[in-house]
This record gives C-alpha cells, structure tokens and sequence, in this order.
C-alpha cells in the first residue's frame, strides 16, 4: 500500500469520514470532530503507522491534513 | 451578591474570553441587573455551556436571581437534550446565538453572544433550597442530575481559593475545562469569589491559539484532568516560556505515578507549584487537595479534606504499616442535596444531609493522606468525564432493541460487548456520535451471548477475561 493510501486510511478511521472530504479544506480549525481527543489519538496512529515520533512542536503545529503530509516528509516518509 | 460580585474593585477585569469579550466586575453587576430586571420566574433553565463570557454571565445571573439551571455541553447530542427537555419542562433556554434557531421558543433578551429563549412550558414548583444542576454522565445525557442547595457553589468557591491562597491582584485562572464540568464550575467560582480574573478558553490544548491566548493574558492557575497533563506533555508544554503560569492542579481523575512525578518535578525546577486535589459534581467539585510542598513525598495522594471539609472512610479495614482501607466518605458545606431521576424530585429536601459517600475506594496512610485505589460503582472516567456504563447500555438498548449488551472497562477504555456480529461495525461510531466521546474510547467484542448468573446477573469476571486483562 503506498503512503498517501496508508495516511488517508489514518484519517477516515481515527475522524471517522470519507476519503473524498480529505483536501486542502481539511484542517484543525476547520473540522468540528478534530479536537484534542482526536488529535492525540491521530499522532499515535500516524506514529505507529510510519514509525515517526513527533516533536511536540510538530505535534502542536500539526494544522491540516496537507500540512502533515509535508511533517512527514521532513521525517523521511516519501510520498 | 452571587460569589460576593458587587463587593470587589469595579474595574478589575472579572471575564476573559477568547471569543473577544471583556467584562469588569462593573460590567457583571450591571449585566446580573439586567436580568433581573426581566423579573422571570423561579423556574428551570437549560443553559447550553460554552467557555465563553455569555455562557458564564447567564450562569451567574441565574444563581444570583434564584433560577434554578441545569448546565449542559452545547455539543449535547440533538436526542438527548430533547429527552431532557421532556423530562425537566424547562421554561426557558440560555444559548449561544447560533443555537437560537435549532431551539423552539421565544426570543426575550441577549448578552454576550448568548440569547434566552421562552419556551412553552409553565414553571413548576422547586424545593425552595435547590439552586443549580448538573448532570451526573454529561456526555451521556444522563437524566439523573445533582441537585446543589445555596451555599454550595459558595462555600467550595471560598474554602478552595483559601486552600490555594489565590492572590486577588495577581490571579488569573484559566477555564480550559468545560464549565458545565464541576471542577471547571470551581476553577471560575474559587477565582471570582476572591476578585480575580477568570480567562474562559475555547481553543483546546492542542491548539496553538490556547496557548498563545494563556500567555498574552497572562494565566496563573491552570487546572486539568489526566488527559489535558497526557496532551500537555505531548505539545511540549515543559519547554513552553510561560513564566506567569504558577500554579498547576489537576482533578477529575487518577494520574499515573509516572505522570504525577513528571508534573510534580516540572513544578519543582520552574518555580512552580503542582496541586492535586479531589472532587466530584455531588460536592459542588473539591473535597481534597495535598500541598504542593509534599507532591514528590506522597505521589499519587489526594492529600487531605479541604477546610471546613472531613474525609473519612467507611466500612474500614486495617493494613500494613499503619494504613486504613475502605469507601471514601466527606462531610461539609459544598455536599449537595441528592439526586434528581425526574422533575417531580426537584422539589425533594436535602436528602445527603451533608455527608457523602463517593463510592471511591481509597487508603489512608498512618500520616492521614488519602489515596484513591479503585471504585465500587458502574462508571468511567474517559478523558476525565464520568461516563455511567448503565447509562451507555440503555442508549445501546434503545438504538438496537434486538440486541444485548453489556459494558465494562476501565478509565481507558469501555469494552462493549454485543451479541450481533452484524453490528460490529456501526457500534462505535454511533455511541461515539451520541456521547462526542473520542472512537479511541470504544472497543467492541462480539460474543454468542452475554454471560449471567441463574438470577441474571452479568458474570463481570468472565467478560473481563474475554477483554484480555
């Protein structure tokens, strides 16, 4: 499976949506659900999933769903 | 006037929020005036909560005026609010603007981004001592509520801000807990009783706006469940510059020892100071706290009853090294009346009688600290919100009626199990999207059937092995 494909999965299962509402839109700010609960719960998926750790202020930084694909690039994960 | 309003500096700043509202203590007595001046009825009001000015000022001025509200999340789930409400008949509804259209009822007055609504329901009679409820499952909608008496909310707010000595001229607490949450309620009381600011915070922890807010406003005391210090530690809070930040409590729930000594040691080498304290909704929040100076001696411990409180244990029984065991009882002015399970209880007296048993195991050791060791009662703690498994088996029950249920789990997880393979997948983020509690929170077992007793009882040791503990 590649990487966009695992990220996106991380996503629609830990915020419970549809991969097509995944776009720039998606943000923190933005999507009523993401709140702190969820967020911890997303860094720990997207952790184990690529085996990352996060800095925290990666973690406080995060902001969307396209600002994080750029974070994980900064980890090494190629997308 | 309600926690002595009129009485402090009518300049000083009183409320804060991240919305942008700014309210002196002037500006309080006038709006608490205001609303007086509508001459309502002594009658329930359901006040839909936000961390917000207008959601505390109507809060206010509804003790002050002698209505009696019922505190709710704004997120409340649409079906359980509207069960409330057939259940409570409020009379009217205090509400962020946004809400206004969702909610029957007749426009009478606004303030701060908040409008109260008149609906069609007659008042009815209340005890003439119940000031305020509060849920005792929030995010479950639980019907059964905590009845506070007058003096309630006062006597915690007076008897907590002396336990943490809260400097009027310097002390800015930080609401980051959900007001209708009773130790976010005690984190506004036990500062504005005193004359101090409160800042009332939207924006969670993981939000980068919480902490920028926080530190341009100065923040002082801050309180959290052990969920907001798990976050805390995540978004590198140990490394943040937040120099007037002094005082970090936390209630709501058990830490690990890990996490205790982690915030109790931060506290320690930054010249600040780390209080753990105890409490529930049924003693209007705090029942204990222990003295920062002795956190690192006796990690994990609730420390000692608050003043003008006594705890004390019942059914005790005697361990090693001159410890004591048994069910964590309290008596003093902050216990409530009783529990309300319909409208027809409302006008039921003082029934606790000013002594409480909270159900919480705990141990006391031979220098008198208190430490909670585990519970008698079917309810979670999840992310610090008390969370009733009866409660959560009755909306599983009559979503799918076909279906049994049976809830257990601990304050990480509930386990769910279900007796139809073919509901798997739906469970979790329906009772999810019922209780906004995290899917995190949820593990679903699929079993041929629920295991029982020849009376009927849930055999709880055999689901705990199918749960893997």
């Amino acid at each position: 499976m590649d990487n966009l494909k695992k990220y996106n999965d991380v996503f629609c299962r830990v915020l419970n949506v549809n991969e097509s509402v995944l776009n720039e839109n998606f943000t923190f700010k933005a999507v009523p659900q993401w709140d702190s609960v969820a967020h911890l719960s997303l860094i720990s998926e997207l952790e184990d999933e690529f085996d990352v750790l996060f800095e925290s202020d990666d973690i406080l930084h995060y902001g969307s769903y396209l600002n994080g694909i750029e974070i994980l690039k900064r980890y090494g994960v190629e997308f | 006037m309600f926690l002595n309003v009129d009485k402090h500096n009518k300049n000083k700043m009183a409320i804060k929020d991240d919305s942008g509202y700014k309210l002196t203590y002037g500006d309080v007595c006038l709006t608490i005036e205001e609303f007086d001046a509508l001459n309502l009825p002594r009658s329930v009001i359901f006040c839909l909560c936000e961390n917000c000015a207008g959601s505390l000022i109507g809060y206010m001025a509804f003790e002050n005026n002698k209505q009696v509200p019922l505190l709710l999340g704004a997120g409340l789930d649409e079906g359980l609010r509207s069960n409330l409400e057939s259940m409570y008949t409020p009379s009217y509804y205090w509400v962020p603007e946004r809400k206004a259209e969702e909610i029957k009822g007749e426009k009478v007055f606004s303030a701060y981004g908040y409008v109260l609504l008149k609906t069609e329901y007659e008042p009815y009679p209340l005890n003439d001592k119940l000031s305020m409820l509060l849920t005792t499952s929030g995010s479950t909608g639980s019907p059964k509520l905590v009845r506070h008496k007058y003096g309630n909310l006062e006597a915690n707010a007076e008897n907590v801000a002396k336990v943490f000595s809260w400097r009027p001229d310097e002390e800015v607490g930080i609401c980051d807990l959900p007001m209708n949450y009773t130790m976010g309620l005690n984190v506004i009381n036990s500062h504005l009783v005193v004359g101090a600011t409160v800042l009332m915070v939207k924006a969670n922890l993981m939000d980068p706006d919480f902490w920028e807010f926080i530190k341009v406003n100065g923040g002082t005391s801050f309180c959290g469940v052990p969920f907001s210090y798990e976050v805390m530690r995540r978004v590198g809070f140990d490394k943040m510059d937040l120099p007037k930040l002094y005082t970090l409590a936390e209630g709501g729930g058990k830490l690990t020892d890990k996490m205790f000594k982690w915030i109790a040691t931060y506290a320690k080498e930054n010249g600040k100071r780390f209080c753990a304290t105890f409490g529930t909704s049924e003693t209007s929040a705090r029942m204990a706290f222990l003295d920062p100076e002795l956190a690192l001696q006796k990690i994990g411990s609730i420390g000692k009853a608050i003043p003008n409180g006594e705890l004390f244990l019942l059914d005790e029984a005697e361990g090693e090294d001159g410890t004591v065991t048994g069910e964590l009882g309290y008596r003093g002015p902050n216990v409530t009346m009783g529990y309300a399970l319909n409208k027809d209880d409302l006008q039921k007296d003082d029934e606790f009688c000013g002594e409480y048993h909270t159900g919480d195991i705990a141990k006391r050791d031979a220098d008198g600290f208190y430490f909670i060791i585990g519970r008698k009662g079917r309810f979670l703690k999840l992310f610090g919100l008390r969370v009733s498994l009866d409660e959560t088996e009755r909306i599983l029950k009559t979503q799918y009626p076909n279906v049994d249920f049976c809830c257990t789990g601990d304050d990480k997880k509930m386990n769910i199990f279900i007796t139809d393979a073919g509901l798997k997948d739906e469970i979790i983020p329906f009772i999810s999207g019922k209780t906004n509690l995290h899917n995190s929170a949820f593990r679903v077992f699929v079993i041929d059937e629920i295991p029982r007793n020849d009376y009927g009882k849930v055999k709880f040791a055999e689901l705990e092995v199918l749960a893997g503990k």
